[in-house]
């Protein structure tokens, strides 16, 4: 039955039909399949299905973004319905780079890492170095997540570098890592080096891999 | 010969003295007056000015009428752009937070009048009288579907675009059509030859296949059937489109093709078929940190992929600000040395 579901829901993300996507859970939910299964059982292996097909380039911005939006809004209304509260893998503040209006990745990201068992803040766009690193103090993250459309928001002090800045100022290097992505990145995979990032990732499904190995790091 | 004549020879598949090299300088034109970005942009005499100074500096076969892309979020009431020294101007003000905008958002009955675009307009004129049939002049044209983007931001016209409401949204979507076919006839009244014409929306990367061919391609055509394939060049803003070459080109007439720069120029040679011009993209963005040498490679590597056989063209991406001028000119070295006949 699982099946079924599952393949009725990857035809719906990969039509970007999110009705569709949508009535697959409901029927999931109808023949009493349980939150845990619909999330773990459905739609976190679809995300996975949907990176190893990113990665031949079979995968739109279109179905990223469904994937990743339907993902997150299904785990949402699951997590009540879950017998015990999932752990949660860790704490991610999100948002663009001071002066970037462009808000569509983050929320790619956001959606993923949700479906993922990440707790997420999404700060917004246009948001400072300091407003980063202040959020993710009070928020415990351990995690600060920069996207930026635009080569000189990427690279000006108003993205990463600032936000390296602060973090070596504040002594913070060693319990906060910092992940950047947007198109300057995917033209230059070499520069989230050059920004003071620990990592990049190419897309938002890929974003939950590199965000779960940053935070094994800080574990250490 | 002139810009003009490689352009035209490249695109007929006539004998010329090179390829034509099209290097897309729009946010150095401040710097080349020594002027703030937001001071240089208000005055089209000026980015004329630095347009014309540069071409001479650099060599290159073509001009720009193109200001920055939030141009037309101007047109349509965006009061507030963020200006910044290292790039291009960003919309800092959506014209559409709610459904309701949609209604109230007015197409200027005439754009050549509108402030926001009258300035564009002087600068094409400028270019004209200086360089008019010498030089091909670029303008820059976002399509129907992508204009919304800039209205509202991606985040929220993707999920309208895709799952509705239909009703605002073709509403919309009309709205932004009636704008596009306004501002090609004024920049073909006031002397532009080349027309960009950017949708990411015709690309595959952004879109998938099926949803390219139900609804994209209607409104690929929709546009051109309205203001004619002549001088548009189909360029999707960096997004990969070889997959679509076929389909645009046996409904639109299109004859010129300006590919990603992660697009397979040889694919896309192959896609196109002797219907147009292939222009060869290069990946400008890391050009910021090449050396002069590596810059030089990977122009010599594209020009001998497409060089072959005629009907190409040499160009850049987005040419950021902070590349170095060494590597422009070993670009343009390279450009000019293995783009010659």
């Amino acid at each position: 039955m699982l099946d079924r579901i599952r393949s009725d829901y990857d035809a719906a993300i990969f039509d970007t039909d999110r009705d569709q996507a949508l009535q697959a859970v409901q029927v999931a939910l109808d023949l009493g399949v349980d939150a845990e299964a619909i999330v773990f059982g459905v739609v976190v292996p679809s995300i996975e299905r949907y990176l190893a097909e990113a990665a031949a380039n079979q995968v739109s911005l279109a179905q990223h973004y469904l994937a990743a939006q339907i993902a997150g809004e299904v785990v949402e209304a699951m997590l009540p319905r879950f017998r015990t509260a999932p752990d949660c893998l860790g704490r991610v503040v999100i948002g663009t780079s001071l002066g970037d209006f462009h808000g569509l990745g983050k929320r790619i990201v956001g959606g993923c890492l949700k479906a993922h068992m990440f707790a997420v803040t999404d700060l917004g766009l246009n948001v400072s170095p300091a407003a980063f690193v202040d959020a993710a103090v009070a928020q415990a993250a351990h995690v600060i997540a920069i996207s930026s459309m635009m080569v000189h928001t990427a690279r000006g002090d108003g993205g990463c570098l600032g936000v390296r800045r602060i973090l070596a100022e504040r002594g913070l290097e060693d319990t906060i890592r910092v992940i950047v992505g947007g198109a300057p990145y995917r033209f230059d995979p070499r520069l989230y080096r050059q920004v003071g990032a620990d990592a990049w990732a190419e897309n938002g499904l890929a974003a939950a891999g590199v965000v779960r190995e940053l935070l094994q790091e800080v574990a250490r | 010969m002139n810009g003009m004549q490689r352009l035209l020879a490249a695109i007929d598949g006539t004998p010329a003295d090179r390829i034509p090299i099209f290097c897309n300088l729009i946010d150095q034109g401040a710097r080349e007056l020594g002027l703030p970005p937001q001071a240089y942009f208000a005055d089209g005499a000026l980015v004329a000015e630095a347009q014309l100074r540069m071409r001479r500096r650099w060599g290159h076969d073509n001009l720009w009428s193109l200001f920055y892309v939030g141009k037309e979020a101007e047109l349509l009431g965006c009061r507030r752009m963020v200006y910044a020294d290292h790039g291009p101007p960003n919309v800092g003000e959506m014209v559409i937070r709610t459904l309701d905008d949609i209604d109230r958002l007015e197409v200027p009955a005439s754009v050549a009048d509108h402030p926001a675009f009258a300035e564009e307009l002087k600068c094409i004129r400028l270019l004209r009288e200086a360089e008019g049939g010498q030089t091909p002049i670029c303008a820059y044209i976002t399509a129907t579907m992508t204009l919304p983007s800039l209205l509202m931001g991606m985040e929220k016209w993707l999920p309208l675009l895709l799952h509705g409401p239909a009703e605002p949204r073709d509403r919309l979507l009309a709205k932004c059509h009636e704008l596009f076919v306004k501002e090609i006839a004024a920049y073909r009244e006031a002397g532009a030859d080349v027309l960009v014409y950017s949708n990411p929306f015709g690309s595959t990367d952004l879109v998938p296949m099926k949803f390219f061919l139900e609804r994209s391609l209607p409104w690929i055509r929709r546009d051109v059937e309205a203001v004619g394939a002549d001088g548009l060049v189909y360029y999707c803003g960096s997004a990969r489109f070889n997959r679509v070459i076929d389909a645009v080109a046996a409904s639109t007439g299109i004859r010129a093709w300006y590919l990603s720069p992660l697009d397979d120029v040889a694919e896309g040679k192959a896609a196109i078929a002797g219907r147009g011009l292939c222009c060869g993209v290069i990946n400008d963005i890391p050009m910021i940190d090449w050396t002069p040498a590596q810059v030089r490679a990977e122009t010599r590597r594209l020009i001998e992929a497409g060089k072959p056989g005629g009907h190409f063209l040499f160009g850049t991406l987005l040419m950021p600000l902070d590349i170095p001028d060494a590597n422009i000119q070993a670009m343009m070295d390279a450009a000019v040395e293995y783009g010659s006949w």
